[in-house]
């Protein structure tokens, strides 16, 4: 009756210490952004690879040398490296991302294209993920020392032990070539239009290799954390108050041991990207995360710095969405001031 | 709510009624891993108990003797290094259909979680706040409790329940955290009793309250008591306890070292400790009893040593251990003392 | 007096009472089934040391034994597992058994090395910033979260990307993404040292800087970075190898794992499944050896670490 009346009370701290937290988060970004830009630019500088041999390639031997200077004095290379960084950083900011030569497209154009196939891709997994941990780790520990915690637990242990690309190659093997259940790679069938249908069905093997590949981290956190919620004096009293073992544990031990697994994967977005990179690579999918492979290769300085700045700026994201989904989530937060 | 009680529930009380809930030599202990020295912990050595409906029954002494383990025992929810000894038998009244009896410390998990728990014996908790789920409202936690104890019962019950226990109905909608201790303590009191159990035990239900809610507090038990429910109240508080308690049981050291009714038993104390007890009272002159009780890992040792574990704080013979073997029990009529020969 | 008492039988009271003991514990969750933990944390302590003998070993002395065969076995491609060739052989006819053990030799030693450099500037980080404090310490954990925010991985593509094709790029790209971890474990221990009394007394007592870390402060850090650096092992492995399969990585010619699957895309395209298969299996059972002895170690010698260690 009163349910109301005490939300629209509790919800407004809440949302203040939400709010207060996204903007001490965004205080917290923008500089971590810059440095890492200016951390990439060093690096960059600091390397023995010459950005004048890319721009010419094998041409460079035949250039004279005025003509090698001029357009030396023409990239600003031989300014001071904080000039250098100056004129980009400030050409990023007014929206100049820069050409990317492995692409042959402007930067910005690149990202535009391949980001939301990369959302896509890791949405997706990251939702199989939490899916696999909720039911198995649930299962785990329900029954801790059983034959499907046993099972669950060195499957989780294996499974951190191998890297996502192996996953991806032994599954294509698998369901695509073995059972030929899906397609081996790509976003659509060689020359069909982007469709829907075409789409999931091209989605569903990388996805689902990210999804678990990431997973073992996630299962055997919420097993941790469901077996100590258990042991709480909150389990104690709804069962002492007669309720059944489901209800003690879908409804008293697991929201409890969900709060901070929900701090958990925003804590596990980078290892989402780095997933990201290696199922994308494997599987031609063409999101940004196969296009840093492709920028690394060709030594493609201005592609490279923004697709690690959109990384970071992915983490940063990831991890303050989890924080404030915590918050959200949790009663207490808003006594707490 | 009184009504509905009433209604299942006798009202015909006397004093030496047919017990509900048995205890015989119960006994607990709790071993302990190769970590941690590898000994036990004696929490419960041979308790002999009956709980009649309409009675309270204290179960009284120092804070670390062993009291509250008894109130897990017999809801079976004892931890896992627990180890279990004696019969405490449940006797179902003629409230529940099939009547009969339950052992509480065999009866499966099953029987116990499905028969037992909330429906035939509720628990008031110690520090009733953290036994509330702390991301639930106490309302969200008593409708579920009536909704899986009592299917057929009215949905608004949870707001009847709550205003016997003394709760406001927005009172309901705090979750656990915003509760004050009063407060906290009066929804446990209305969750222990939302399955309507005839055998209610209640676990330091008053610490960390201060005087008139304490007194609230047993004076409930009391009038829970009156509808014909038997109640263990374990505290450490004599005087909550003689406020409402119709027998008193005086534990030390994991053992009863006397029981009977509480005019008797504080009226003429038979045990040395009980009467040290009283003493420490402030109408009994606030002279506690020298030292502390021993710690449970000890206790062994302790009485292959002493005999008597009470012996080393004896007001009456300080040091010396002239007691031996096994206290017995001597029963006189409605009381119960156990002595060692000489003491 | 108590030599009198000696001769009471023992615990005569407390078994006297009725009936036997038996077990409180209930099925349901939350307690443990199955009993023989301790068992259990011998088998995976033995077990793993016994694996991680063996597989140094074989990776030592098999392709030793083996011999470099060289050039490529036109008659021996891609051949399915076969009692000659246990796990089949390569695109270039090669057996992959022993080039398998070859590439774990060379990718246990880049992600040894590479782990000790990591440790090594990770516990200067943590024991500088947990010792001055003040504004280093913030300055420098800032940079910790920094380098955080940043997926290793991608951070560490970068790294090679710029100084391509060398063994010392992959060790740096390593190095450069995992002393995070490390830093924040040493720098906390070294502020819950500061905190006990006697570190001031002996500050207090005349001992200059010198002497408080050589005697209290190296003590506590060693085990806790040498921890780090066993359990950074399988995490470096799986940088080296996820690199070189990138083709990032170690130059073609060092047969890494990751090289060698690499090598095996291809290949597993065109049904060779066994290529890969080998290789990675030998990858998994590495790093669950290593993260195994990491993790007995861990219970046993430095307990109450693992929230922190969870890299």
């Amino acid at each position: 009756m009163n349910t109301a009346a005490k939300t629209a009370a509790g919800s407004p701290s809440r949302a203040a210490a939400a709010g207060r937290l996204v903007l001490r988060r965004l205080g917290f970004a923008v500089p971590v952004l810059v440095i890492v830009a200016f951390g990439v630019f060093l690096l960059a500088a600091a390397s023995p690879f010459d950005p004048i041999h890319q721009y010419y390639g094998v041409q460079i031997f035949d250039a004279s040398a005025q003509d090698v200077a001029a357009v030396r004095a023409r990239l600003g290379l031989d300014d001071p490296v904080l000039v250098q960084f100056w004129n980009w950083f400030s050409g990023v900011l007014s929206g100049d991302l820069g050409i990317s030569r492995s692409m042959r497209q402007p930067v910005a154009q690149v990202v535009a294209e391949r980001l939301p196939w990369t959302i896509l891709l890791a949405t997706t997994g990251l939702v199989v993920a939490v899916l696999i941990a909720v039911v198995l780790g649930t299962a785990a520990a329900w029954r801790q020392g059983g034959w499907i915690d046993r099972f669950v637990t060195a499957i989780g242990y294996a499974l951190e032990g191998v890297p996502p690309f192996v996953l991806a190659l032994l599954s294509i093997a698998v369901f695509s070539l073995g059972l030929g259940w899906l397609p081996v790679a790509g976003l659509t069938d060689a020359g069909s239009a982007i469709s829907i249908g075409q789409v999931l069905e091209h989605l569903a093997l990388p996805a689902l290799v990210l999804g678990v590949s990431q997973s073992p981290w996630l299962v055997l956190h919420l097993r941790q954390s469901l077996l100590s919620s258990l042991s709480e004096d909150h389990v104690v009293g709804a069962r002492a108050r007669g309720l059944g073992e489901g209800i003690v544990v879908l409804r008293h031990a697991l929201p409890t041991a969900l709060l901070p697994f929900v701090n958990l994967i925003g804590t596990r977005i980078p290892e989402l990207v780095t997933g990201a990179v290696l199922v994308e690579e494997v599987f031609s999918w063409p999101g940004v995360a196969a296009a840093v492979v492709t920028a690394a290769t060709a030594v493609d300085y201005p592609l490279l710095a923004i697709l690690a700045l959109v990384a970071t700026a992915a983490v940063l994201l990831g991890s303050l969405l989890a924080d404030v989904a915590a918050i959200l989530l949790d009663p207490r937060v808003a006594a707490d001031g | 709510m009184s009504e509905t009680v009433n209604a299942t529930v006798s009202t015909a009380i006397s004093p030496r009624t047919e017990p509900l809930l048995e205890l015989d030599r119960l006994s607990v202990r709790f071993l302990l891993g190769r970590r941690r020295g590898g000994g036990e912990v004696r929490a419960v050595t041979d308790a002999s108990l009956a709980l009649r409906p309409g009675r309270v029954l204290a179960l009284v002494g120092e804070s670390g003797c062993g009291k509250s383990v008894l109130a897990s025992a017999l809801l079976g929810l004892l931890p896992a290094n627990a180890q279990v000894r004696g019969r405490a038998l449940l006797h179902r009244d003629r409230t529940v259909e099939s009547g009969g009896s339950v052992e509480l410390l065999t009866a499966p998990e099953s029987v116990l979680a499905r028969r037992v728990r909330g429906r035939l014996v509720g628990l008031v908790p110690q520090s009733a706040g953290t036994h509330l789920t702390p991301v639930r409202t106490a309302r969200a936690q008593l409708e579920e409790t009536i909704r899986r104890l009592r299917p057929r019962a009215d949905p608004a019950s949870a707001d009847e329940l709550a205003d016997w226990a003394g709760l406001r109905p927005e009172q309901l909608d705090h979750h656990p955290h915003e509760l004050s201790g009063g407060m906290a303590q009066r929804v446990a009191m209305a969750l222990a009793l939302a399955g309507d159990p005839p055998v209610v035990l209640a676990d330091e239900p008053t610490t960390g309250l201060d005087r008139p809610l304490v007194d609230r507090t047993v004076d409930q038990l009391g009038d829970i008591a009156g509808q014909g429910r038997a109640v263990l109240l374990i505290t450490h508080d004599l005087a909550a306890a003689r406020r409402v308690a119709t027998d008193v049981a005086v534990m030390y050291a994991s053992r009863i070292v006397e029981a009977g009714p509480t005019a008797e038993v504080f009226g003429e104390p038979w045990h040395p400790y009980t009467a040290g007890l009283l003493r420490a009272l402030p109408e009994g002159g606030f002279e506690p009893i020298p030292g502390h009780p021993p710690s449970l890992t000890e206790l062994e040792g302790l009485e292959r040593k002493w005999g008597c574990v009470f012996c080393q704080r004896c007001p009456e013979m300080p040091g010396f251990a002239p007691c031996t073997g096994d206290p017995e029990p001597i029963d006189h009529g409605d009381r119960r003392v156990a002595a060692h020969p000489p003491c | 007096m108590g030599d009198v008492r000696e001769s009471v039988p023992e615990s005569t009271a407390w078994e006297s009472g009725s009936g036997q003991w038996r077990s409180a514990a209930r099925k349901r969750a939350g307690t443990p089934r199955g009993g023989g933990r301790e068992v259990r944390a011998r088998i995976r302590l033995w077990g793993s040391l016994g694996t991680l003998v063996a597989l140094v070993l074989a990776a030592l002395l098999v392709p030793a034994l083996a011999g470099n065969e060289g050039g490529v076995h036109y008659e021996a491609i891609r051949l399915p597992p076969s009692p000659e060739h246990p796990f089949g052989t390569d695109t270039a006819g090669r057996d992959v058994f022993v080039r398998a053990l070859a590439g774990l030799r060379v990718s246990l030693l880049v992600a040894a090395v590479s782990a000790l450099v990591s440790t090594v500037l990770g516990a200067a980080v943590g024991t500088i910033a947990g010792a001055l404090g003040g504004w280093t310490d913030r300055l420098l954990m800032r940079v910790v979260d920094t380098v955080n925010a940043v997926p290793h991985l991608l951070l560490g593509i970068v790294i090679v990307a710029l100084y391509r094709g060398s063994v010392v790029a992959v060790v740096l790209s390593i190095a450069l993404t995992h002393w995070t971890a490390v830093a924040r474990i040493v720098r906390s221990e070294v502020l819950s040292l500061r905190q006990r009394p006697y570190i001031d007394a002996a500050i207090s007592g005349g001992a200059t800087r010198w002497r408080v870390l050589h005697r209290h402060l190296l003590p506590a850090i060693v085990p806790q970075a040498a921890l780090s650096a066993v359990l950074l092992i399988p995490h470096a492995v799986w940088h080296e190898t996820a690199l070189s399969f990138l083709g990032l990585g170690l130059p073609p010619h060092m047969a890494s794992i990751g090289n060698i699957l690499g090598d095996g895309r291809e290949a597993v395209l065109l049904g060779a499944w066994w290529i890969i298969l080998f290789p990675s299996a030998l990858l998994v059972v590495t790093t669950l050896a290593v993260s195994g002895i990491a993790a007995s170690w861990r219970d046993g010698v430095v307990p109450r670490r693992r929230s922190e260690l969870a890299l």
